[in-house]
């Protein structure tokens, strides 16, 4: 008995030991509730004085803003997501939700970039207050990305914290004037109903506050899916009831005969998919906005070039 | 006597497929969409769709896995002489999931070398062959290492089985980080135990395999009377005891197998089920196997639409095996507790 007392006494102080630096770094990263364009991001740590030169970017989408600004030769580290021929070679720190403290600490970093995701959070708290402890700490910049015009505002936040203020400007005025021209070609578009799919078995879809939900409607399109849920597992009866104009299949890695499970969905059964080639639009950066031109002319043919 | 029993056995028969017909249309009737059936039968869509290309297989692919558990949980009671025992429990689902990923694993690995080839061990004759010779497998290893001193000890059984669901759950993990991050999310929603919809195909083909795995039971029903008196009393009325486990043990792995290649680990059926069944017909197997799967399908049928409807206000739905899962665990803990007091076991 007083060994189990003893044994749960140490644990207590243990776990108290431990979670007391991870508090500290709780705050400092508390979401502010407000995205990139509001000027969301949160910095933690020492802002850099001189432009950092060993940049650790924890998300794929961060990584191709940087390559973007031409910037690659900044980066020591990135995901093992990141398939960008330019970090081909790079070390990898762990995935989008479980990067490694380990790694990153172990390429002695002088910023590391984040983009603000639940999945990752307590990774991140570690990885800041490992930072802290160190005898050069590093700062962290969480930047929330939850939609468009995020995405274009993100640039301009990295070219801030990478002292290159000139390429954030330019890479985000270009994705913004990408972004106005789908705008203009859609507008005056008949507005067509379309189901965004991103997993098959079971079947999940793109639902209210996802990216592809607001991207639909940049290209004149409705989600029939509704509801609050941004990736619902969705009923495929409704599905077939929804009956919406356009399937658009964003599952690139699944076989492309495997839409035809949903074949009880008139669109799918009279050959109204749109298959895409990639993921880029699930990817909140440049590529997302590459990939709008083409969900584009995917949705509406008739749009022309 | 004989007449009694076989009017039992059709009186059984006639309830249990009523209350397939019954939870059938019940699950037809009920979903995410509501539908009309005028409509349906009308040919109108979407009701025509919902009603025949959704519901009815997706009923018809429950009550199949349903019916082979519950036959498969029947048959492995009588053989491990203990109500406990459970495809899910003893780690023959396990196997059959293990069996079955392996599969899923080279095809993925040879479509990578030979595109055409890959697909073809990727589809779902190979997975359930798989996954049958999986549930052999463990079926043989956990009665194999639940004997001490020569005799098969249902406690010991039970504990080689769900040792043995830990480690396939290692290896599965393991399995998973070999895959693409897409069919690893698959692999995991399959692991739960979801009715999903298959091909017309695949749903005939699985009929005659349940069909035949079940009716081997049924027909092996009156030895498994037997077995359960004990080894040597059985053969001492004259049974070839080894040559009838070893059919049992086939029979109820092809089941299992079956089971688990549609629809994955859904467990606690098979306890469930025959349990409830055993309480009314009684513990003759003639009556109990045929019963139990009757039943089996239509328990299943009614949790997958429970699954459909339960959780319609957040437009999402789980996957059975949770609801089966949720209803199962807490049974599982009240037979333990029931049969833990012998005067009153069974």
């Amino acid at each position: 008995m007083r060994a189990v007392t003893g044994g749960r006494a140490a644990a207590l102080a243990l776990a108290a030991l431990l979670a007391a630096p991870a508090r500290a770094a709780a705050d400092d990263l508390r979401p502010s509730g407000k995205g990139a364009a509001e000027g969301g991001a949160i910095w933690v740590g020492p802002r850099p004085a001189a432009p950092p030169r060993r940049v650790v970017v924890l998300a794929p989408s961060l990584t191709d803003v940087v390559v973007a600004m031409g910037l690659a030769d900044r980066l020591a580290g990135v995901t093992r997501l990141d398939d960008a021929p330019e970090v081909a070679r790079l070390p990898r720190v762990g995935g989008f939700l479980d990067p490694s403290p380990e790694a990153v600490l172990a390429l002695s970093p002088d910023l590391v970039l984040w983009v603000t995701d639940g999945g990752a959070l307590a990774a991140v708290r570690r990885i800041a207050s490992l930072s802290r402890a160190s005898s050069r700490p590093f700062p962290i910049l969480a930047i929330p990305i939850v939609n468009v015009a995020d995405v274009v505002a993100t640039p301009r936040v990295v070219g801030d914290a990478l002292l290159d203020r000139a390429a954030g400007e330019r890479l985000s005025r270009a994705l913004a004037a990408d972004v106005e021209d789908v705008r203009r070609r859609a507008a005056g578009l008949a507005r067509r109903r379309a189901l965004f799919v991103v997993g098959h078995e079971p079947l999940v879809v793109a639902g209210p506050g996802s990216f592809p939900d607001e991207l639909l409607r940049i290209c004149a399109a409705e989600n029939v899916v509704r509801g609050d849920r941004p990736w619902p597992v969705y009923p495929v009866e409704k599905a077939v009831a929804d009956d919406p104009d356009v399937v658009v299949d964003a599952a690139p890695r699944e076989p492309a005969e495997r839409i035809r499970r949903l074949s009880a969905v008139r669109a799918v059964r009279e050959g109204r998919v749109l298959r895409l080639r990639n993921d880029d639009l699930i990817r909140p950066g440049p590529r997302m906005i590459r990939g709008l031109a083409e969900l584009l002319r995917g949705l509406h043919p008739e749009a022309g070039r | 006597m004989i007449a009694s029993r076989r009017a039992r056995l059709a009186i059984a028969l006639a309830a249990g497929a009523v209350a397939v017909a019954l939870a059938v249309a019940a699950s037809a009737a009920l979903g995410a969409q509501p539908i009309s059936l005028s409509a349906a039968l009308a040919g109108r869509e979407p009701d025509a769709a919902i009603l025949f290309s959704l519901r009815l297989p997706r009923a018809l692919l429950a009550a199949l896995v349903g019916c082979a558990l519950a036959a498969a949980g029947t048959a492995l009671q009588a053989l491990l002489r203990n109500p406990l025992a459970e495809p899910f429990v003893l780690g023959v689902s396990g196997g059959a999931a293990l069996g079955g990923s392996l599969v899923l694993v080279a095809a993925a690995g040879a479509s990578r070398l030979a595109g055409a080839a890959g697909e073809l061990l990727g589809s779902a004759p190979p997975v359930a062959a798989g996954a049958v010779a999986g549930a052999a497998l463990s079926t043989v290893l956990v009665f194999g290492l639940g004997r001490i001193g020569g005799r098969l000890v249902p406690e010991a059984a039970l504990l080689v089985g769900i040792v043995f669901n830990a480690f396939v759950a290692g290896v599965i993990t393991l399995v998973k980080m070999l895959v693409p991050p897409e069919q690893a999310s698959r692999l995991l929603y399959w692991l739960v135990g979801a009715v999903g919809y298959e091909s017309p195909g695949t749903l005939a083909a699985s009929a005659v395999l349940v069909t035949l795995a079940v009716a081997a039971l049924v027909a092996l029903s009156a030895r498994l009377n037997l077995l359960t008196l004990g080894d040597e009393e059985a053969a001492s009325l004259g049974l070839d005891v080894r040559r009838a486990r070893a059919w049992i043990f086939f029979a109820a792995s092809a089941a299992t197998g079956a089971a688990v290649a549609l629809a994955g680990m859904v467990g606690f059926v098979g306890l469930i089920v025959p349990h409830l069944v055993r309480r009314v017909v009684g513990p003759d197997h003639r009556l109990l196997v045929p019963a139990s799967a009757l039943f089996g399908a239509a328990f299943l049928v009614l949790a997958d639409a429970l699954a459909r409807l339960a959780f319609l206000p957040l437009g999402t739905e789980p996957p059975v095996g949770a609801v089966t899962a949720f209803l199962g665990g807490p049974f599982f803990l009240w037979l333990l507790r029931r049969t833990a007091r012998p005067e009153e076991a069974r």
